[in-house]
């Protein structure tokens, strides 16, 4: 059976409601996009879906340690294993609970499927002038030993003048094939500051669809790091929506991908009023026979005025078999606007490498330390320490050098 | 301690270097004068050990080993140093964390464990200290928007960061105001001692007043055309390259 008669057969057991119900109709008449479709030109899901999955259908798992295993150490800590809400912190003027059904304002099948069958994900609601220091952790941890497909359907609403942190990292530690579907609303009201940390670090049976939509009012500032260092698909679907003047959206991305691994990353951020900023910084590196899509879409209404856009894609081929699709998408309708956006592909600078090794460094450490000064201006952009220190020494891990890249 | 002799060198069929030869002895400074473009750049490359250059006859030896099997980062960790004429910028690497990096990672070289941070800091303060540079350099990206001779005064503090035995200043001047000059020639006499070297590749005899050579040889066409004491780079100054040349 491929996953789409998993999902026939898995649908037949719940009990939905009339949009529920139409959601999945829609599902199943489009199927899972394809590449004829123009935002899946270069991401074919074919090679996952053919496969005979189990949904939504396993045990808690209980393995030592792994919760500490994963974690960076903070005390706020929301852990999910296997689709499974097990534990969640109590913060004051901060409200968190499991799954709860929710409409999205927008659509597409994948969106289709997740809003008429997930059943599991979390609910934050941050009351008005909240400010939470330390970020919130959120583990979603997977593991079994049949082919599994997950669905995660989140919501964060930020009060009035709150400020939260939150740092995530789907993460399956099994020896057979996870999909997941993820889909997070975030719903930032006025003077919030807002900064979601995401880590995509897996092996290659993990394939993962990750869509992120983000609506921001005024004077707001929104900002998510996205963190790619492994899993054999993974898609990344970014969308800002900016509803109120001086709102500023910011995605900073790295991925580092080796053997087959597969990352797209595409954004979106529709300037929908005055006065607002978008700032995005990705950089992508590629070994062997890796593969990166970028696509970094910026749309300015009519009406909107005085918008400063800045986009930029950086790519560093390290081998002859790696490739990277980029392709800036702006849709400028407005006369006051400061928009710049720029890609590059390219190798490492030799005459950098020759002056790095002249002053000691070993060919492979002189590469790397290169590459990682090539994401830095992105990893840069990560407020919480503990988070960047990770990446860091994950940069390292891929790179395959003992460096501390700490400054 | 280095030993030049008969070395041609070339880059994809361009004849660059056509026999050179040069021996340079512990606590001796050399200077290099040469026109434009007589391969002055292109030899200090060539002992540094950069790789786009084909050598196609002779040998290099230090301290009684042959260079040449040997690969760049080798010969840095065996003592050799190169102020590059025209330093390298690179984005997203802080002057400290690069120093860090290069010091820990020839101490792993030589079975040691890291220099412990308050050790390096102190270290680094120590020679910007004696090359005049304030303190928000550290943390600035290793050359990215330096004025040229911040570039060079860069150079030089990495020179005496990593301590070399052998030292090639290629145009160190060059981009260098007056009291830069001094400050910089100043911190160079400071680390020298009788058992390191110094190469000093210059156009003009103005830096050569402030380090004083033993030796100046004249490069041209790759060749060293004629070899004397400092009184060589005055009559150079004065006379120019073509009394020598024109022979
Ligand atoms: N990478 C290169 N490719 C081609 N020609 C080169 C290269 N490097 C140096 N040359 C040539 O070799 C000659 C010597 O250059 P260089 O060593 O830089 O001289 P100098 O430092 O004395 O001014 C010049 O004619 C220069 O054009
Ligand atoms: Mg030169």
């Amino acid at each position: 059976m491929s996953l789409i008669n998993n999902l026939e057969k898995y649908s037949k057991t719940l009990l939905l409601s009339t949009e529920e119900k139409n959601d999945l109709n829609s599902f199943f008449s489009s199927g899972f996009p394809n590449i004829s479709d123009e935002e899946w030109k270069y991401t074919s899901l074919n090679k996952i879906v053919k496969n005979d999955f189990v949904v939504e259908d396993l045990p808690v798992f209980d393995e030592d340690n792994i919760i500490d295993k994963v974690s960076l150490g903070f005390k706020n800590k929301i852990v999910f294993l296997n689709g499974k809400l097990v534990s969640s912190p109590k913060i004051d003027g901060i409200t968190i609970s499991d799954f709860k059904s929710f409409k999205s304002k927008t659509n597409n099948s994948i969106l289709s499927l997740n809003s008429s069958m997930a059943r599991n994900g979390f609910s934050i609601d941050v009351e008005n002038n909240t400010v939470l220091n330390s970020p919130i952790e959120i583990l979603f941890l997977i593991s079994s030993t049949r082919n599994t497909f997950l669905q995660y359907r989140n919501q964060i609403n930020l009060g009035k003048n709150s400020n939260l942190k939150i740092i995530e990292n789907i993460h399956s530690i099994h020896e057979n094939l996870a999909f997941i579907n993820h889909f997070t609303q975030v719903k930032c009201d006025e003077n919030s500051i807002f900064e979601y940390n995401k880590t995509q670090n897996n092996k290659d049976n993990f394939s993962l669809i990750d869509t992120c939509n983000i609506y921001q009012e005024a004077n707001t500032t929104s900002s998510v790091n996205t963190l790619i260092f492994g899993g054999s698909f993974i898609r990344n679907n970014l969308n800002f929506e900016q509803n109120g003047e001086n709102a500023e959206s910011n995605m900073n991305g790295v991925s580092v991908l080796n053997g087959s691994q597969f990352a797209d990353n595409h954004t979106f951020v529709d300037h929908k009023k005055s006065n607002c900023r978008s700032n995005e910084v990705y950089k992508g590196i590629y070994l062997d026979k890796s593969k990166g899509v970028f696509n970094g879409k910026i749309m300015v209404r009519p009406e909107s005025q005085k918008i400063d856009a800045f986009q930029s894609n950086n790519n560093l081929l390290l081998s002859d078999e790696s490739t990277i699709d980029t392709k800036p998408q702006l849709e400028i309708y407005a006369d006051d606007v400061k928009c710049s956006h720029g890609c590059t592909i390219g190798q490492l600078d030799k005459e950098a490498l020759f002056y790095m090794k002249s002053r000691g460094l070993a060919e492979k450490e002189a590469k790397a330390l290169l590459t990682y000064a090539f994401t830095n201006e992105a990893i840069d952009k990560i407020s919480v320490p503990e988070f960047k220190d990770k990446c860091e020494k994950l940069i390292a891990e891929k790179l395959n050098v003992k460096l501390d890249f700490n400054h | 301690m280095l030993n030049i002799k008969n070395l041609k060198a070339q880059i994809e069929e361009i004849k660059i270097l056509n026999g050179i030869n040069l021996s340079v002895n512990a606590g001796e400074v050399h200077a290099i004068m040469g026109p434009n473009g007589s391969g002055k750049s292109t030899l200090a490359s060539v002992i540094a050990g950069k790789e786009d250059y084909e050598v196609t006859d002779g040998e290099i030896e230090f301290e009684s080993e042959d260079l040449l099997d040997l690969a760049v980062e080798e010969r840095s960790n065996k003592g050799i140093f190169l102020s590059f004429q025209y330093p390298v910028e690179i984005p997203g690497i802080s002057v400290s964390n690069f120093m860090k990096t290069c010091i820990n990672e020839r101490r792993k070289q030589q079975g040691l464990d890291p220099m412990p941070a308050t050790d390096l800091l102190k270290l680094m303060r120590e020679k910007m200290e004696l090359l005049n540079i304030n303190s928000g350099y550290l943390s600035r990206n290793m050359n990215e928007g330096f004025s040229g001779g911040e570039k060079k005064r860069n150079e030089i503090f990495q020179l005496a960061m990593l301590n070399p035995k052998l030292s090639i200043l290629d145009e160190t001047d060059s981009g260098l105001d007056i009291d830069a000059l001094k400050i910089v020639a100043n911190g160079v006499n400071k680390l020298r001692t009788e058992n390191n070297a110094t190469i000093v590749i210059t156009h003009y005899q103005r830096l050569l007043d402030y380090i004083v050579p033993d030796f100046v040889h004249v490069l041209y066409n790759g060749k060293i055309v004629k070899s004397g004491g400092k009184e060589l780079a005055y009559e150079l100054e004065e006379k120019g390259y073509d009394w020598i040349t024109k022979k």
